[in-house]
């Protein structure tokens, strides 16, 4: 470091809960700019694969040709490979067709009704050219033994669909087919400060009414001691009820609540891609290869009296 | 050059016979007379973009 001042922290991250589709973290010591940035890039720029082109043999069912293949684009395969695959626009081992291993996967289906019983064709007729890639399974909540496809269009007696799909690497920016990410929020962590003073002067009857102004189960009364306790401060969702309840019982100031602006509560929810775990770290990684493009590119001027600071920012200072 | 233009088959609207046109014939049904005929979908394979 050249003397100048340091920009540079230490973000840390602690793991609450992970599930194959869901996680829940913290992440500390960094600022609003940072986790929003990650959570921008898990949902449009991580990679996944998806259908994109799509060759309809003979279609006799009641929806249309481009409905049938908007469909298909949509079902989520497993895509753990999508990191090290190619875009099939510089793939250098194929013309962009999207027959080769490196961007691309081909799929299969044909289904015909011949029976008087309506029959479902699922994301289960799919036949992948590749066993890596796949659609995504999932069960019913209710009947977690069976494995259900996604219904991609129903027949009737002699109706036919019989198609040829290739399936390429894409990002959710280009089309939301590609995000990983069912949903991605954070909320700042709240401080709470009860004015003790202040709440001593409240009657037992006075508390419980403000306990009760809250939306969210935020407070309770201590069965003990009648002292009136936060005992979930993350519930709280900034409605501000519990501070209009104060000043309209003439104790302004009773309680202060503020957002702690280095401090935020991740839930990462995955649409079955990728495990949300991945999902996460393979933001980063992408996030990581980004600050690289800026750091390398030709365009960034250390010496640059404007950027000298971010230079050295980016430098690691 | 071009490949001889396919045979483009045509439903009745009325009695659901099977026609064939060439370009300049008349609009109409070869068997009943009625003028709207349905074409039939292509036996070629269609590419759609998947978005």
């Amino acid at each position: 470091m050249d003397g100048g001042m340091s920009y540079q922290r230490f973000p840390k991250v602690k793991i609450r809960e992970m599930k194959d589709d869901m996680v829940k973290f913290e992440l500390r010591e960094t600022d609003a700019s940072v986790a929003n940035a990650l959570r921008r890039v898990m949902i449009a720029e991580v990679p996944t694969v998806a259908i994109d082109l799509v060759e309809i043999e003979v279609n006799s069912s009641v929806l249309n040709d481009e409905f049938i293949a908007h469909r298909l684009g949509l079902i989520p395969l497993t895509s753990d490979r999508a990191m090290s695959m190619r875009f099939s626009r510089d793939c250098d081992a194929c013309d962009g067709d999207g027959q080769c291993e490196f961007c691309s996967v081909e799929f299969h289906l044909r289904a015909k009704c011949l029976t008087d019983q309506t029959l479902d064709v699922t994301s289960k007729d799919l036949y992948s050219s590749d066993h890596t890639v796949v659609p995504v399974e999932f069960s019913d909540p209710n009947d977690p033994g069976e494995q259900r496809g996604i219904i991609i269009v129903k027949l009737r007696r002699g109706q036919e669909l019989r198609l040829r799909a290739i399936a390429r690497k894409g990002i959710g920016k280009d089309h939301a087919k590609w995000s990983p990410a069912a949903t991605v929020t954070f909320m700042y962590e709240p401080m709470i400060r009860i004015n003790e003073d202040l709440m001593d002067t409240l009657s037992l009857e006075e508390k419980r009414t403000w306990i009760e102004s809250s939306p969210t189960k935020v407070f309770d009364l201590d069965p003990v001691t009648q002292q009136v306790v936060v005992v979930e401060p993350e519930l709280y969702t900034y409605d501000d009820e519990v501070i209009k309840k104060a000043d309209a019982m003439g104790k302004s100031g009773l309680v202060e609540i503020e957002a702690k602006e280095d401090s935020f509560i991740f839930t990462v929810e995955s649409t079955g891609a990728i495990k949300a775990s991945q999902l996460v770290l393979n933001a980063i990684e992408i996030l990581k290869q980004k600050l690289d493009a800026v750091r390398l590119s030709d365009d960034t001027v250390e010496a640059d009296d404007q950027f000298g600071e971010l230079g050295a920012h980016l430098r690691g200072g | 050059m071009d490949p001889p233009p396919e045979q483009v088959n045509y439903i009745c609207g009325d009695c659901g016979m099977e026609n064939t046109l060439k370009p300049g014939d008349v609009i109409q049904c070869r068997e009943c007379g009625y003028r709207i005929l349905y074409k039939k979908r292509t036996r070629r394979i269609v590419q759609y973009e998947a978005r």
